[in-house]
């Protein structure tokens, strides 16, 4: 029976669902359900990952070591992992900290293009002896021999393993299966896929992933997670035992790990709301659904018109500013009568 | 007075000379120039010449050639002090003139760091065939010029067939995807072997190649991107001794002292227009090169297969046929993989103080 090593970032991605709001209960109660269900990987931090807190990407309720020692001390089993993006952590600040409060697993995180800025945080946590995986984020943007040669980098920098991020939810399942079967054909390394539920595929996607090859998938609790949300963990569990891969994942126990989050961390189940499909069609981040209906209410106009917007002129992470740029120059076309 | 960590690299030399010294004696009173000279390559060949200075009085100028040349940045700062030791802080790729009284050459200028291969191709590529270019040519204006040497890589025979045990200097059936960013170190060496025939050709310079395969020894820095490399650096930190992949690949590895010997010795008696393999003809799998560091230390450290969860792994094989030279040079392996790696620790751990 094929293997497949879950990963389930709900205390992290999770946190985009929330405003980075978890609180210390929250996460003590989530982690302990996690570790008793066998979930391998436990993800905790801000939704941007270690050192993101800003009031660009959100203030978090948590500094990063409150919400790791909380985790560390409900993981007994179960490996504790954090999630970062080089720029937004730094190493000194951020992650020997983290390292230093018990951290097992670290991923390292760029966009699909710019794996030469994970070099030194993946050398460093290699170093460390630490596990460390390279994540390529909005991997829909990046053709499939494009997103071979970032990966080889993280490969060559010291990466166990690679992750593909949907982070918009805008693939399609014959295309993660081109691009993850490209990777584990000429990686020497474990590949993995992090799909988000935009078009209603997360859970195909993922599927398609690990008939593709990959042996290492996302999900959290419920979806909990930005917009549409990620793929339902307990969903994703289930499902690949019928197709018949091990997770190590007892399926009564993380069902009953649903039922916490739904308890105590999910304030409403994930929906694919319109802005949450057309920011998958558009192709854009899916935490930019949030502010965009936001800024779409204030400057009153259409948030899909905003997100199509943003995917047209490729906006990724970080470039929240270009939200209110396009929402403030639609509402001048739509003041002066300019068919759009 | 030396310090611990540097005897072991002077018990090396003296051992890999034993009954050897006079087999160097093309060395002596000559001017040694080395590009890229303050690598691993040129720091073992410069402690093995200063050896010779100091114990068999060979009287051996060396020059090392580098973009990085100051004391602090070299590996050995303790040769940077010697008198028979000279700095050229220099980029290879713009090399105008070499000093007049350089007899012998050694063209090492470029990284093996696969890191900088990937994140870098251009400059991978410009170092390897502008430099090649630049270096041969200043050479070929050396008025008493008597030897020069290029080293290649054993990249440039692309991948080793599983059912091939060793490639020879012949080897052609590896394939290199020559549209591939990938392929920028191996490809760019394959250039500066042309580079080198076509020198030897139109300038009748009397260099020969050589073809590297891998190497281990004190001054090797253990967060290269090499299995052995990480195995130790694993080892040192407590473990686990982490393998990526099911350990089936299969290794060889030439400890320093050795492969600064053979470099010698080619360079001096190798026939010219000739390519020769420099690596340990015994190969190893992975998994038992693991077993075999986890084993070094007092409390033995285990070992794990990572980053495949199914248990099974892509295995490749990089092995050299040196039957050249040992036949043409009489040259062969006098130290074992074991001692290799035993010496390698050690010197890692006095160079920490862990084991003072």
């Amino acid at each position: 029976m094929k293997k497949i090593l879950i990963s389930d970032p709900t205390l992290r991605d999770g946190n985009h669902a929330v405003k980075q709001q978890l609180t210390l209960e929250q996460v003590a109660a989530y982690a302990a359900s996690a570790n008793a269900a066998g979930v391998p990987i436990v993800e905790v931090g801000h939704g941007n990952g270690l050192g993101a807190s800003s009031l660009q990407v959100g203030m978090s309720l948590l500094e990063d070591g409150a919400m790791l020692k909380a985790a560390r001390e409900n993981l007994t089993t179960s490996k504790l992992g954090i999630f970062l993006i080089p720029g937004f952590a730094t190493i000194n600040k951020d992650l020997r900290p983290a390292l230093d409060l018990g951290v097992d697993v670290v991923r390292v995180a760029s966009h699909c293009t710019e794996a030469d800025t994970t070099q030194r945080h993946i050398g460093f946590a290699r170093e460390c002896g630490k596990e460390v995986y390279g994540v390529l984020m909005m991997s829909h943007m990046a053709q499939a021999d494009i997103l071979l040669q970032e990966c080889r980098k993280m490969e060559s920098y010291g990466a166990e393993g690679v992750i593909l991020m949907d982070s918009a939810g805008a693939s399609l399942p014959f295309e993660v299966s081109e691009k993850v079967k490209s990777l584990v054909d000429h990686l020497n390394i474990a590949v993995g896929y992090h799909a988000h539920n935009n078009l209603g595929l997360a859970v195909a996607n993922s599927i398609a992933a690990a008939q593709a090859g990959a042996v290492i998938l996302d999900g959290t609790a419920c979806g909990f997670g930005a917009g549409a949300g990620n793929t339902p963990l307990e969903i994703l569990v289930a499902v690949l035992a019928k197709y018949g891969y091990n997770t190590g994942i007892d399926l009564y126990k993380m069902l009953d790990a649903a039922d916490v989050a739904r308890a105590k961390l999910v304030e409403r189940t994930p929906v694919i709301s319109s802005a949450s499909l057309v920011s998958g069609l558009a192709g854009v981040f899916s935490a930019f659904s949030t502010p965009v209906e936001r800024v779409a209410r204030e400057y009153n106009v259409d948030p899909r018109d905003i997100l199509f917007e943003l995917g047209r002129r490729k906006a990724v992470a970080g470039q929240e500013d270009k939200i209110v740029e396009i929402a403030d120059e639609l509402a001048r076309k739509k003041s002066r009568g300019t068919p759009e | 007075m030396k310090n611990s960590a540097h005897q072991i690299i002077e018990q090396d030399c003296e051992q890999v000379l034993t009954g050897s010294v006079e087999q160097l004696g093309g060395m002596r009173g000559e001017t040694l120039l080395i590009t890229g000279g303050t690598g691993f390559v040129g720091t073992w060949i410069t402690e093995l010449i200063a050896h010779l200075n100091d114990h068999y009085q060979f009287g051996t100028r060396v020059k090392l050639l580098s973009s990085q040349e100051s004391n602090s940045r070299f590996m050995a700062p303790h040769l940077g002090v010697r008198k028979d030791v000279e700095f050229i802080r220099q980029d290879v790729r713009t090399i105008a003139d070499l000093p007049v009284d350089v007899t012998l050459l050694i063209h090492a200028a470029a990284s093996p760091d696969t890191r900088l291969h990937a994140s870098d191709p251009l400059r991978t590529i410009r170092v390897i065939t502008q430099g090649t270019d630049a270096a041969l040519a200043a050479a070929a204006r050396l008025p008493r010029l008597k030897r020069t040497m290029n080293v290649s890589s054993a990249l440039i025979y692309g991948a080793q067939s599983w059912e091939v045990n060793a490639m020879s200097e012949t080897y052609s059936g590896g394939l290199l995807d020559c549209s591939s960013m990938l392929s920028s170190y191996a490809e760019a060496k394959r250039v500066g072997e042309t580079l080198v025939a076509a020198y030897r050709n139109e300038h009748r310079l009397p260099i020969v190649n050589i073809r590297p395969f891998a190497f281990i020894g004190p001054y090797q820095r253990l967060d290269r991107p090499w299995a052995i490399n990480n195995f130790m650096r694993d080892g040192l930190l407590g473990g686990p001794i982490r393998i990526l992949g099911d350990g089936e690949t299969v290794r060889s590895y030439m400890y320093a002292s050795d492969m600064a010997f053979w470099f010698l010795r080619i360079l001096l008696d190798g026939v010219a227009g000739r390519s020769f393999n420099v690596g340990s003809p015994v190969g190893i799998r992975l998994k038992d090169l693991a077993e075999q560091i986890g084993g070094c230390f007092p409390v033995p450290i285990p070992v794990e297969c990572r980053g495949l969860i199914d248990g099974k792994g892509k295995r490749s094989k990089m092995i050299p046929d040196v039957g050249v030279a040992e036949t043409l040079l009489g040259l062969s392996i006098k130290v074992d993989l074991e001692t290799a790696i035993q010496r390698t620790l050690l010197w890692n751990q006095k160079q920490s103080g862990k084991n003072e």
